[in-house]
């Protein structure tokens, strides 16, 4: 159903009642105007056969008058005749005067000469009966006259001599006179008037008064005297016209008036009203339902046009608002549509933005995962090469002792890797603890540049340290990864015979960190996101994209900040930690031992191959003695034949855990004072406290370095 | 190909590019090292070796300018292309090393023993 169906329903409605109620007002109303308009015609009627009545009357009177007579007392006919006659000359309407005897026999005419037999009229009509029977005077009904051959009528009165009816008199009146009467009554000229009498036969009437007078009245009219004495009917006139027909008869006379008043008139009263009522409900509804075609364009329109921004917002076009809004309900659509839209723009526009950040994601995972896999799968291939040499050359010859050197680095920097892959995740979401302690930030610095221009990863590069000691707070390890990640960046982006500057210096309240290289730089947008996990330059050639972020958030655990800057793409890049400097240790610090340190008695207890052979090497060359086991009962057999000073145990020993022989050992006969070092694959705070509470002096977490055994073995009583 | 003939190794991991020419050296063959496609293509025009075993993935230079190169200058000189790459993201390196014609390809890390029977074939 459309809007407009609606509204002309509506309209339609609520005009039917209405209609209906109207119609029903205009029923009762037409019906009263035809009542009144009856009622009107039946007193015109009445007042009609009251005229004629009066007329009738009239020669009544004049005939009473000569009735009394004193030339009838004595029978003197001669006389009577004679006043009579001059009578006759006064009333124009009349044509004869003739008196009878009570049984009819006339004894005066004046239209017959006196002396001639005349005729006995007593039984021409009722009217000699009536009259003798009543004792009044009588209408006679319309007959042709046998003495003057044309239609006329008598009044007759009685005349009484001593109580007793002697005579009856009677005047020929012209039945003409009556249509004066009618006439004068000044009917509308299509009504019919008509006077009838006893026999139904016109007397008088209003149209072709000759032509009629003498015929009988229509039948419809003759059936209806026959009836009653007064009514009203639709029925026909002589010329058969349809009429309407008030009516009624008279006292006087008998006669009877009617009149024909023409059906249209009457009918067209009725008809009128009802057309004007239908007309005006028809107009009505014309009028209401092109109001309600109007009014429904005039919502339909907007809304349609509404409708169609819609399903264009649908396909994501642009919504222009239909202008000239005249509702408010369709206005307030209208808005709301428009900031629909508005919203849906803005969704889509964020849904485009986290579908490139998602693609993007997704493309830095897979640029990660290939990179992982070619920085992994590298030093794999030198390890399994170096093996090879191992395995098909001279153990003491040179090939051999190179092969030996690519396999110590190349597993130190697999296990850098490895570190950083796991400890990314770690820092990033805060489960690392710092083992912080006093040191000295350009010692570090200068460390990882010695241990990486042994390896040979400076070869192609000249490389300035200029270190000035400064020093800060901070976990040794964790500086160590910073600056390995630094110079791992560096010497990554900065063709080969390009320099690198290494800088540690004081500034303030800070120890500052500078690695400045003369690689390929920064684009200007790559600013602060380079520092992003998985992030790799433009022209990333290696790396995982997770060294930069790693330092960033090292550097932030220890409450520095790290900043890159660059002049340009192709003209370097300055990568720079602030940490915040301390004091340096006072004259109360004790001084590193220098190198070597103090020999000791040593007993290491290591299962893996490797890790021992490698540990006992570097505990050689440092000057100690070493035995060492592969388990913890072998560990505890060496400990009895002779206490060492210190023992180097591997946490993850297959016999029995670290901290368990720790406990052994210490109870042991003559190791009372025994040193002990924790070798462990984990790092974490948890794992350093436990190894403090087995009684372990210092802790090391894999890989473990001649230079950080070094120094632990420094550091011990 | 046997051993004692001429190999030029281009690797940009010095650790690697030691431990492969001590290895073939082992082997018996003469090696000859380069850090990238410039500086092999420097030594091949010197002295020409019959193979070439190269990285892919080396700054200044990769494995691909490497085989134009050589594709090029030398047509009879063998190609052996060796790649860490992945195969996801970047795509499949040696794939695309092997559609572009070189005579093997290896994925690192690889046995030494498999690259010398791959030599021997040549």
């Amino acid at each position: 159903m459309t809007l407009r169906s609606y509204l002309v329903g509506l309209t339609l409605a609520t005009l039917l009642p209405v209609a209906l109620f109207a119609g029903t007002v205009g029923y009762f109303l037409v019906q009263e105007q035809r009542e009144t308009f009856r009622t009107g015609a039946e007193a015109r009627t009445l007042a009609v056969l009251t005229a004629v009545d009066t007329e009738l009357e009239a020669s009544i009177s004049t005939l009473n008058a000569l009735a009394t007579l004193a030339a009838l007392d004595k029978d003197d006919l001669a006389t009577f005749r004679d006043r009579a006659r001059r009578i006759l000359a006064t009333q124009p309407q009349w044509v004869n005067v003739n008196l009878a005897r009570p049984d009819g026999q006339q004894v005066m005419n004046l239209q017959v000469p006196a002396g001639a037999p005349l005729p006995n009229i007593g039984d021409l009509d009722g009217s000699f009966a009536r009259l003798r029977q009543t004792g009044k005077p009588a209408v006679s009904d319309l007959a042709v006259g046998p003495v003057l051959k044309r239609w006329s009528f008598a009044v007759r009165v009685p005349v009484i001599r001593d109580g007793e009816l002697r005579y009856v008199l009677s005047g020929g009146v012209k039945a003409d006179s009556i249509a004066a009467v009618i006439k004068a009554q000044g009917l509308p000229g299509d009504w019919v008037g008509v006077i009838v009498d006893r026999n139904g036969r016109i007397v008088a009437r209003n149209r072709e008064p000759l032509a009629s007078e003498g015929q009988m009245a229509s039948q419809s009219l003759r059936d209806a005297l026959a009836r009653s004495g007064s009514g009203w009917f639709r029925g026909h006139t002589i010329e058969g016209t349809a009429v309407y027909t008030p009516y009624r008869r008279s006292e006087v006379s008998g006669w009877a008036f009617a009149m024909g008043i023409p059906a249209s008139t009457v009918d067209g009263v009725v008809s009128r009203g009802f057309a004007f009522l239908g007309f005006g409900l028809a107009g009505a509804i014309a009028v209401a339902i092109a109001l309600a075609y109007l009014v429904s364009r005039r919502i339909a329109a907007p809304i349609r046009s509404l409708a169609s921004a819609a399903q264009a917002m649908g396909r994501g076009a642009a919504v222009a608002a239909p202008p000239d809004l005249a509702i408010g309900e369709v206005k307030t659509l209208a808005l709301a549509l428009a900031e629909s839209a508005r919203a849906i723009g803005e969704r889509q526009e964020l849904i485009e933005r986290e579908k490139r950040a998602l693609q993007a994601a997704d493309r830095a995972k897979d640029e990660f995962l290939a990179m992982l896999s070619h920085e992994l799968r590298n030093p794999l291939a030198a390890l399994t090469a170096a093996a090879h040499v191992l395995k098909v050359s001279e153990p003491a010859g040179e090939a051999s002792a190179k092969a030996r050197g690519v396999i110590q680095r190349q597993t130190k920097h697999m296990a850098r890797l490895i570190a950083d892959l796991l400890d990314v995740g770690r820092v990033s979401t805060g489960k690392v603890g710092l083992a912080r302690e006093r040191m000295d930030l350009s010692e570090a610095v200068a460390g990882v540049a010695a241990e990486w221009r042994g390896s040979g990863r400076f070869d192609r590069h000249r490389l300035s340290l200029e270190l000035a000691s400064v020093w800060v707070d901070a976990d040794r390890a964790r500086i160590e990864q910073i600056a390995a990640n630094l110079l791992d960046n560096a010497v990554k982006f900065t063709p080969a015979g390009r320099g690198i500057r290494v800088s540690v210096r004081a500034d303030g309240d800070s120890a500052v960190l500078r690695v400045r290289d003369e690689g390929m730089g920064l684009q200007a947008e790559e600013g602060e996101r380079i520092f992003e996990l998985f992030m790799q330059g433009r022209h990333a050639e290696g790396g995982m994209g997770i060294g930069l972020a790693l330092v960033k958030r090292l550097v932030e655990l220890h409450g520095g900040t790290v900043a890159a800057e660059s002049e340009g793409a192709g003209r370097g890049a300055t990568f720079t930690v602030r940490l915040p400097a301390v004091a340096a240790p006072g004259a109360e610090a004790e001084p590193e031992p220098s190198l070597p340190g103090a020999a000791r008695s040593v007993l290491l207890i290591e299962d893996n191959d490797d890790t021992r052979h490698m540990l006992e090497a570097a505990l050689a060359a440092g000057g100690h003695s070493v035995r060492s086991a592969r388990d913890a009962a072998g560990g505890l057999a060496l400990a009895a034949q002779a206490p060492p000073d210190v023992a180097l145990i591997d946490i993850g020993l297959p016999d029995m855990d670290g901290y368990e022989l720790a406990r052994r050992l210490r109870t042991a006969r003559g190791c009372e004072r025994l040193s002990m070092v924790a070798i462990t694959g984990y790092g974490r705070p948890e794992d350093r406290q436990r190894a403090v509470e087995a009684g372990f002096a210092v802790h090391l977490t894999k890989p473990v370095t001649p230079e950080r055994l070094r120094r632990a073995l420094a550091r011990l009583p | 190909m046997s051993a004692g003939r001429r190999i030029l190794l281009a690797e940009d991991d010095a650790d690697l590019r030691l431990a492969l020419k001590l290895s073939l050296e082992a082997a018996g063959y003469a090696v000859a090292t380069a850090a990238n496609a410039q500086e092999a293509l420097a030594l091949q025009r010197r002295e020409p070796a019959e193979v070439l075993v190269t990285d892919i993935f080396m700054p200044e230079g990769d494995g691909f300018e490497a085989m134009d190169a050589f594709r090029r200058e030398f047509p009879s000189t063998r190609i052996v292309v060796v790649s860490g790459g992945g195969q996801r993201g970047k795509g499949d390196y040696l794939a695309a090393a092997r559609l572009a014609g070189v005579d093997a390809t290896l994925q690192k890390p690889f046995e030494i023993e498999v690259l010398l029977a791959m030599l021997r074939r040549l």
